[in-house]
Parts: structure tokens; sequence; C-alpha cells
């Protein structure tokens, strides 16, 4: 199996190491962008939001 | 694919779980925290009124409209939102003291919001809605409609005068005007 070729020159091998990978970088670029969401949510909560008092 | 590999994606999609939930989690502790400690909530009055009778009301006659001290001290102004002018224009209300805001309309929904300050509410045919609030800064603040509420919609908008605590001063009726600021 392992060594076996597809259409692409794939090996599963190659594909195994492709989805040992892919969730690293995924991690890293949904971490950095719901990481600055979140950091511009607070920024707007803190400073905008708060000092405008109570309502209701 | 092998199972360590599933495995291992599995364990990555978890972690991720467990990101979203901190995350959900923080801001409805901070929701919880600015309406516990700081009393900011939605307003959330439920008064029902008749829009085709409003301006024979008890409340929201012309002559009642504005802003009024009320007996016990609690400053009150009421606003009537129509196409496309609010009620009276302009409403003058006090500093660093508890106010009140109500508005009524009698035709199609609008929406309020005070610049600079986390008044913001939907005005709805039928419906009082009321909102309390401290203002802590003084000057001429925008009150523009914000729900589209036809052609004339962007020419419609008011002035919330907010004045010093002390310079707030009802006549003998408990009425403050813009005419007298």
């Amino acid at each position: 199996m392992a060594d076996r070729e597809d259409d692409d020159g794939l090996t599963d091998e190659r594909i195994e190491a492709a989805l040992r990978q892919t969730p690293k970088g995924a991690f890293a670029l949904a971490g950095l962008t719901v990481g600055l969401l979140m950091l511009a949510w607070a920024a707007m909560y803190v400073l905008v939001f708060l000092p405008r008092g109570s309502v209701g | 694919m092998s199972p360590s590999a599933e495995h291992a994606i599995v364990r990555s999609e978890l972690r991720w779980t467990v990101v979203v939930i901190a995350a959900v989690s923080l801001i409805m502790l901070a929701v919880i925290f600015a309406a516990v400690a700081m009393h900011i909530n939605p307003p959330s009055n439920v008064e029902r009124i008749d829009p085709q009778t409003l301006h024979l009301s008890a409340e929201f006659t012309e002559s009642d409209l504005g802003t009024r001290v009320e007996a016990n001290g609690q400053v009150t102004a009421r606003i009537v939102a129509t196409q496309f002018a609010f009620v009276p224009r302009c409403i003058v209300l006090p500093a660093n003291r508890p106010v009140t805001l109500r508005f009524a309309t009698p035709d199609v929904i609008h929406g309020i919001l005070v610049t600079g300050t986390n008044v913001n509410t939907m005005v709805v045919p039928g419906y009082v809605s009321q909102v309390h609030t401290v203002f802590r800064t003084t000057g001429d603040l925008l009150m523009p409609c914000h729900e589209y509420c036809g052609l004339g919609h962007s020419e419609m908008m008011a002035t919330v005068r907010v004045v010093p605590r002390e310079a707030f001063r009802p006549g003998p009726d408990g009425r403050v005007s813009c005419a007298d600021k």
C-alpha cells in the first residue's frame, strides 16, 4: 500500500504526511484570524462600549 | 487515511473546539459583567399604546412632549418619532443624573440612537420605547433615526442637549426646553 502511486504520483505516505501537517497550518491561520477578531472586539468593548456608561 | 492520522485530526478539532468555547465564554462573561456591575442592558420595556390615538393619549399629547421633572425628581423626556421628524426636535437633559427617555410613534417603525452614548432603541408603532441612562458628557448630541422609515428618513434627526447638572433648572411646571438653554 505504502509504495503505491496514483495518477498524480502521490504515494499514501505523502498523503499521510500532508494530512498530519495540514492541521498545524489551519490552526495557525484560524488562531491568527480569531485572535485578531477577539482583540478587535475586546478593544471596542473596553475602549468604546463600557466608557459610554449605563443604559437599560 | 490511517487510524493515527485520523486520530490526530480529531484531536486537533477537539482542541479548536476548546478555543471556540473559551472565546464565547469570555464574551458571555463580559456581557454579564456589563449587565450586573455596570447596569448596561438592552432596553426591554414592554408597554402598549394605541398609535391611532397617540396625540390624544394622556402622555404623548403635544403639550406633554419634551423634558419634564416629575414630582419624585425623576427626569423624563417624551418624544414622538414621526415621518420625518422628532417632536420636539431638541430636548434638554442634565448630565450625571439618571434620566428616562420615552418614545412613541403614530406611523411606522423608527429607531433612535444618541451619538457617543449607548442609548439605542427601536420605536415601534403600538409600543412605548423606554431607555434609562446617565449622560456623562455635556454638549449637543445628535439623535438620528436609524431605521429606514421612508423617503425623508435621512432628514429625520433631533438634538439632545446635555447641560451641566447645576444649569438644568426646570420652570415652575417642571418643564425644560431648548429655548430656555
